[in-house]
């Protein structure tokens, strides 16, 4: 028996994969994705484990290579879109990125922003970063993210600021918005580092 | 995952991975070799894993040895990568002494 949900979680991973696993314990595992659906067959109840790991900072070789290394170990990988744009021949600049990532297309990375790992159940917590150094890189990785938003809405306030004060508060607005999340990444980043005691 | 290069002291994530591939290994093998060695007491995620294999790699303490198979790629541990697992070997060495010294062992 197969089953089709649509849902779109953006790129809240964690919230994809809870409903993932949740799915999973009510004995439903994905076979298929796209843009917004989701497609299932029936499983036994709790035999599959989830995890989703966004990767849009890593190069399309990179992301390819990181892809196949988890299949090595034995999971089952797909790739997810994080956005809901549908235009072909999409180019997107993303400051956060590797340096050979910066510049993503639909032929590369574009639309691959996400990947979704599945394991069989063995009992144990599913968790792909495991070490106190790790965390914080990705937890880093989403800061970047955040902070690059808030950099671009201010700085296209500031062109406004003469011509549209109106979009120029609207924009910085945005700015201030996408500046809280950025803070309470970096608030956790300084949690965990104070807790493990690690320098980076 | 972060090596104290002061002290000279590895993480234990480092130091077990360099003793696992004194056997040529790919990832999933390194990660049962740790559970199994551990008796799962360090059990280390596969995403950790790859980013602790890409940095050794870029350190020369480890290198690619057989990529026939994209998804099972080996890697063993180099000249270089032996000399720091002893140097830790006698680093634990000399704690472990100071430590029966004082606790008693």
């Amino acid at each position: 028996m197969t089953k089709k949900v649509n849902r779109y979680f953006g790129g809240f991973t964690e919230k994809q994969a809870k409903w993932l696993n949740q799915m999973a314990a009510e004995g439903w595992r994905l076979i298929r994705t796209g843009k917004m659906a989701y497609e299932f067959e029936s499983c036994d109840p709790g035999e599959y484990q989830y995890a989703v790991e966004f990767i849009a900072d890593k190069s399309q070789k990179n992301a390819e290579d990181y892809k196949s290394f988890l299949e090595g170990c034995g999971y089952e990988v797909w790739y997810k879109n994080a956005n809901l744009s549908y235009s072909i021949g999409k180019v997107r600049w993303r400051p956060w990125a590797e340096a050979d990532a910066q510049i993503t297309t639909s032929w590369t990375t574009y639309n691959k922003e996400l990947l979704i790992v599945e394991k069989e159940n063995d009992g144990k917590p599913f968790e792909l970063h495991t070490t106190a150094a790790d965390r914080i890189g990705f937890l880093k990785k989403w800061r970047n993210v955040w902070l690059s938003y808030t950099a671009m809405f201010f700085l296209m306030g500031g062109l406004f600021l003469l011509q549209t004060p109106i979009a120029s508060a609207v924009l910085g607005g945005l700015g201030l918005l996408s500046l809280m999340p950025a803070v309470l990444y970096q608030v956790q980043i300084g949690k965990l580092r104070k807790e493990k005691d690690i320098d980076n | 995952m972060r090596d104290n290069a002061k002290s000279g002291a590895l993480t234990e994530v480092t130091f077990f991975v360099l003793l696992s591939l004194y056997e040529p290994k790919h990832g999933y093998a390194i990660m049962q070799f740790i559970e199994e060695k551990t008796g799962g007491r360090l059990v280390l995620g596969a995403g950790s894993l790859y980013g602790a294999i890409d940095s050794l790699c870029k350190k020369g303490w480890i290198e690619l040895y057989n990529d026939s198979d994209v998804r099972k790629k080996e890697y063993r541990i180099t000249v270089l990568g032996r000399q720091i697992a002893e140097q830790e070997l006698l680093r634990l060495r000399e704690v472990t002494r100071i430590a029966e010294d004082i606790i008693g062992g």
